[in-house]
């Protein structure tokens, strides 16, 4: 049994526009200890799917069906009280914006202990300690001087590192992140990326990582699901999706991203801009940006399927699964695009090898 | 010509920071909720009768294959808030021949709970969609329409009965290239 399942899950904002449908029919799942990637452009659906796994949904949001099951149980099913036992005690999640997901009006060290306190019934001196041993492994400098701080005396890095410690603090099994480095700069971020990991491993924590960052995803996930319009559009290994992407929308993303000592005058991006939710283009919601569309492509919805059987691939268990007509038989042409790997894999030269 | 000191006649003082029993009615009564008021007194017929709903496309023709841009405009006509009980979450819907969103498939289930679209006085609001000139046959397919006539229909989702009193239509012809 998976550590987190996410089956069918749908969740619909009733907007006075009309009906936004932030999350249509997901399906996945997270293994103990697994890194996962979510990975799309900003409104793809990424942070509302994670956010749905803490019932954090907000109105005039709806989850309106699905199931997620966690350790087997369904947390759609639990009362509040077991969803707040929940929280943060097994499932923790890195905010995007750590300064909002701080409180100005308390120390740094005091929200983090309160969590401690709250989840695992330390006493204060307890949840000071470990507190402060939990700001040390962070990386945060001189931390028993540093818990009584407040948060604006913290830089943004170390604010990120404070909102991490407090989401490992009561060693949750799955760790959610979202874009935990978007703020931040390129040194910090793989300072942090780093950091979540070696914690991950540490405590042996499962991690949901949401970005919108495709470098990010190669240097942590282990599995991936690439999210356009609500709907996922392709999952496979972390490896498989660079190397062999399977869905023109991967590659769109592949193909936009800037590399050094890139002779192109001008960056190949994918044209045009991710659907109104409120009014998602008929078939394939890719299609208006799609390089390879066909008229069937504006008439049939694909489904996820296997990208090499063309078997359905919709549920959980799917491991390999691209949306797009070209593996069900219905395009006329194909899709015509190489991937060229320029250098070595730095991963082998670490000595790593390759199934 | 009124004067400053017509309203302030009668006081003892006008000091500032100096507490005079007669400040605090009308102070609170300086703030009304008009949404509140306009709950207890409109009655629901009247809410319904004082917001009207416009649809209208560019043009009464259509190309075949081309899509229909449509704007539906709701406005409040009373000088008050008012805030309509909907039958469900879904405010209101845009229907091709009487098919919501132009499809022969049910898309939603939505909670079974009603909502509430609300204007403030004289609010106009405006939406826009647009029509693909297709129809969904089931949950992942869709079908061209013929040249024809359709009819382009907005309402907001209240009663069926009274459906008409909040909503619109507009015709679009589809001629073939």
């Amino acid at each position: 049994m998976a550590l987190l399942e996410v089956e069918d899950l749908t969740v619909n904002f009733y907007t006075e526009e009309g009906v936004v449908t932030a999350a249509d029919e997901v399906s996945y799942r997270v293994e103990r200890g697994e890194k996962f990637g979510i990975v799309g452009e900003s409104g793809a659906g990424k942070s509302v799917t994670s956010m749905s796994l803490m019932r954090l949904i907000e109105d005039p949001g709806r989850i309106e069906s699905g199931e997620i099951r966690f350790k087997g149980e369904d947390i759609l099913e639990m009362s509040e009280t077991e969803v707040r036992e929940l929280r943060g005690n097994e499932i923790a999640m890195i905010f995007q914006d750590a300064q909002t997901a701080l409180n100005p009006v308390f120390t740094v060290g005091e929200q983090i202990s309160e969590a401690i306190r709250h989840n695992l019934g330390y006493d204060d001196d307890k949840a000071r300690e470990r507190t402060i041993r939990l700001l040390d492994e962070v990386g945060i400098p001189e931390a028993e001087a540093r818990y009584s701080d407040y948060p604006h005396e913290f830089s943004g890095g170390m604010q990120q590192r404070a909102v991490i410690a407090m989401a490992l603090s009561c060693d949750p099994d799955l760790l959610i992140a979202d874009e935990p480095t978007t703020a931040l700069d390129v040194t910090i971020e793989a300072k942090i990326l780093d950091q979540i990991e070696e914690l991950a491993e540490e405590f042996d924590t499962a991690i949901q990582l949401i970005t919108h960052d495709l470098g990010v995803i190669a240097k942590v996930c282990d599995r991936v699901m690439v999210m356009y319009a609500g709907k996922p559009v392709e999952k496979a290994a972390a490896e498989e999706l660079f190397y062999d992407p399977k869905h023109p929308y991967t590659v769109g993303l592949m193909s936009s991203i800037p590399r050094i000592g890139d002779t192109r005058d001008r960056l190949q991006t994918i044209p045009g801009t991710m659907p109104d939710l409120v009014d998602v283009p008929t078939g394939c919601s890719f299609h208006p940006r799609c390089p390879y569309a066909e008229a069937a492509c504006t008439r049939k919805e694909p489904k996820p399927v296997d990208p090499d059987t063309g078997m359905d691939a919709t549920g959980t268990d799917a491991d390999r699964a691209a949306a797009c007509l070209a593996y069900t038989g219905d395009l006329a042409g194909e899709l015509d695009y190489t991937v060229e790997v320029q250098g070595e894999d730095p991963r082998l030269q670490l000595g790593d090898h390759r199934e | 010509m009124r004067r400053l000191s017509d309203f302030t006649s009668g006081r003892q003082d006008i000091e500032p920071f100096t507490r005079d029993r007669d400040d605090v009615s009308p102070q609170s009564m300086r703030s009304i909720d008009g949404g509140f008021l306009s709950r207890l007194l409109v009655p629901q017929w009247l809410k319904r009768r004082a917001i009207t709903v416009e649809i209208a496309t560019p043009q009464t023709a259509y190309a075949l294959g081309a899509q229909i841009p449509f704007e539906v405009t709701m406005k409040n006509r009373l000088p008050v808030p008012v805030t309509l009980t909907t039958r469900s979450p879904v405010l209101w819907t845009w229907t091709v021949d009487g098919l919501t969103e132009a499809s022969h498939v049910e898309l939603r289930d939505p909670p079974d709970e009603t909502g509430e679209f609300s204007f403030s006085r004289g609010e106009r609001k405006r939406f826009s969609g647009r029509w693909t000139q297709k129809f969904r046959v089931a949950r992942r397919e869709w079908e061209p329409a013929t040249p024809g006539e359709y009819t382009l229909g907005a309402s907001i989702n209240v009663d069926t009965a009274e459906q008409d009193a909040v909503g619109d239509e507009t015709t679009v012809r589809l001629v073939p290239e």
